[in-house]
């Protein structure tokens, strides 16, 4: 929608609240308006003189409602209620002076039309209408072709475009939807002769739906061929709008485009929608209605629904189990419970090599026992020089242990502390000659 | 008669339609003429698939109102019955589809119009009774909402062995398949010996085998 469109509709719809703006009209009035309607057209009136309204109500009366008493009361009442509604209007301004003159309102005109206008697409409707507009379009083509100026281009091919054309496009719009409307009343006309003949209706459905099948078909064929003329001098008009950088003619086309793909798309879906219906009509008239004329399968299948639960039965259907596809293995990963660490309590043990020195020092205390020394000093004399200093408080321990088990070694009550290399005392001990190693 | 496209079961079994056509049938499934390349692939092979499907025990059925299911009469493949709530389900369905007022329509009807087709023609107590079997006291409320589950699982049900299709919202289409649950009464013999009739072929069953809604298993390979 155009930007200036949508505003005057904005303002249109504020207005259209804002006065509390509604229609109320009862069948009475409709009649009556499409009487004068037709009053106006037989007698070639453009305004109807108070008397005339009066006596077409009368007749309208007369013809649809029985109760034909206060004619002139309910004629004033409904005149009233058409003026409020802004369905007729007075157009003398005598006030009064005199009984007026009336006239329909454009409102009151467009409703009769609805009613009246047998507005459904034909097959020679449409061809009309497309030829009519692929005139317009040549002379919009025409009259781009020649556009200097942009007023040149709004005179002649924009406005062309948006009435003109827009305007045919519109109408066949507007066909098409009393062709839907028909469809529908098509659909329901077979469902009433079905419900209301059965097997003598047979052909009468039939016949209906031939007719909108054919129709169908026709508009459709009509509308591919002279869609796809009316789509080309379209993208003509828009190539010579883009060249001269005329945007609105542009969009003027591009809209019109769009109507008329709308048009063509309207063709394909409403076969194809009406395609299926008709197989299912078809199928439905051959397998149900022609097999059972009398209807009696209807019946006897209710019965049989009703005595179902007294009585039940069960149809069977084939199950077969499933062909089962291996999977490839995939390793579920469990969850551990949670716990402590484990530990290992064992220390384990320690790999140690073997200790050269210690065993130097044993050959050298028991080369010192053997060389006879007397007392544990004397043997640490002899043996501590020969070990490093840093060693020799550890390796006093050892000697005393060695000494202690080789050479029962034996101590007064008074032990001596003497003192030794490496800056040790000792408690000596006496070493009696008889060794206890070999 | 037309001349069958196939004329060994090798061509039939290489057709790509096979597989999709071989497993609907051994899962159920009814294929009508909506079905349109699958049935008219049935059509065609029908002679060579009603051999082929003889070894497994089986009966590839062409009803007559243009449908085509597969019926295990031997132990050889599975099978089972509907449940309580798909026959009574299937039924009413199959009424709508006989009604001309289904016609305007284009065979689609609404959920809803099932349900109160379904209460008026059984019954709700009835009906209640036969949908929540084990229960012999229970709340209305409660009850009419237990039958409207299981008329809605009865629909997904019928849906997955062909007869309807089911639609956005609640419209449901009505497929050829549903005549069959008007075999029963079709024709002018009394009905109660074309039932008889109907379940010494093994079509259908009188008792309902283990849970009756659940559509007990009748026998399988």
């Amino acid at each position: 929608m155009e930007p200036v469109e949508r505003d005057n509709s904005l303002h249109v719809i504020a207005s259209i609240h804002r006065d509390g703006v509604g229609l109320d009209l009862k069948p009475v009035d409709l009649c009556f308006l499409v009487a004068l309607h037709t009053r106006a057209g037989q007698s070639n009136l453009t305004c109807f003189e108070e008397e005339v309204l009066l006596d077409v109500f009368e007749q309208v009366c007369d013809a649809v409602d029985s109760d034909g008493e206060n004619l002139r009361k309910r004629a004033t009442h409904a005149i009233q209620r058409l003026r409020e509604q802004r369905l007729l209007s007075r157009v003398d301004g005598d006030g009064l002076l005199r009984a007026g003159d009336y006239s329909m309102t454009r409102l009151a005109s467009g409703i009769v039309e609805f009613f009246m206008a047998d507005q459904v697409l034909t097959r020679e409707s449409l061809s009309l209408l497309t030829k009519a507009l692929l005139v317009s379009l040549a002379q919009v083509k025409s009259q781009a072709k020649g556009a200097q100026t942009p007023e040149e281009w709004r005179l002649n091919v924009v406005g062309p475009l948006r009435v003109t054309v827009g305007d045919l496009v519109a109408g066949i719009e507007r066909r098409q939807r009393g062709l839907d409307a028909q469809q529908e009343q098509v659909r329901k006309q077979i469902g009433e002769l079905l419900e209301a003949d059965w097997f003598s209706a047979v052909d009468r459905c039939q016949h209906l739906l031939d007719d909108t099948t054919t129709t169908l078909a026709e508009l459709n064929s009509v509308l591919l061929h002279d869609t796809h003329q009316i789509l080309a001098v379209l993208s003509d008009i828009e190539q010579a709008a883009s060249q001269a950088r005329m945007t609105e003619a542009e969009e003027a086309t591009q809209r019109v485009s769009e109507q008329v793909d709308r048009v063509a798309a309207w063709g394909r879906t409403r076969q194809l929608a009406w395609s299926t219906y008709y197989q299912y009509v078809h199928r439905y008239l051959r397998d149900v209605v022609r097999l059972d004329p009398s209807r009696a399968l209807s019946e006897r299948l209710r019965n049989q629904l009703a005595g179902w639960t007294k009585q039940p039965f069960y149809w069977v259907i084939a199950q077969a189990s499933k062909i089962r596809v291996l999977r490839e293995n995939a390793i579920r990963e469990q969850r551990p419970p949670v716990v402590r660490p484990a530990q290992d309590r064992e220390v384990p043990l320690e790999h140690v090599p073997s200790d050269a020195e210690a065993t130097t020092l044993e050959e050298l205390v028991r080369a010192a026992l053997a060389s006879g020394r007397t007392t544990l000093a004397d043997v640490l004399d002899v043996v501590l020089p020969q070990i490093d200093a840093a060693k020799r408080f550890a390796a006093v321990g050892r000697i005393a242990a060695q000494v202690a088990v080789e050479a029962a070694a034996r101590s007064d009550r008074d032990r001596p502390w003497v003192q030794v290399p490496g800056e040790v005392e000792v408690e000596d001990w006496m070493l009696p000659g008889g060794r206890a190693h070999a | 008669m037309h001349e069958s496209a196939f004329h060994q079961l090798e061509e039939v079994v290489q057709d790509p339609l096979f597989p999709e056509v071989d497993l609907a049938l051994r899962a159920g499934r009814h294929i009508d003429r909506d079905d349109g390349e699958r049935y008219a692939f049935v059509l065609d092979a029908q002679s060579l698939l009603e051999t082929f499907y003889r070894r497994y025990g089986c009966e590839l059925v062409h009803a007559s109102d243009g449908f085509f299911y597969l019926l295990p009469v031997g132990d050889q493949m599975g099978r089972r019955h509907l449940t309580a709530g798909e026959m009574l389900v299937g039924q009413t369905l199959a009424l709508v589809y006989l009604e001309p007022t289904t016609v305007q329509a284009g065979g689609i009807t609404q959920q809803s119009v099932v349900v109160a087709r379904l209460a008026s023609l059984v019954g709700e107590r009835e009906l209640i009774q036969a949908l929540n079997p084990r229960r012999r006291k229970y709340d209305e409320r409660i009850a009419q909402e237990t039958v409207r589950m299981e008329i809605a699982k009865a629909l997904r049900g019928l849906e997955s062995v062909g007869f309807i299709d089911l639609d956005e919202g609640e419209q449901v289409r009505l497929r050829l398949g549903l005549l069959r649950f008007a075999e029963a009464v079709r024709g002018l013999s009394d009905p109660a010996e074309a039932l008889s009739r109907l379940i010494a072929e093994g079509k259908a069953v009188a008792e309902a085998a283990g849970d009756e809604n659940e559509g007990g298993e009748e026998a399988g390979a």
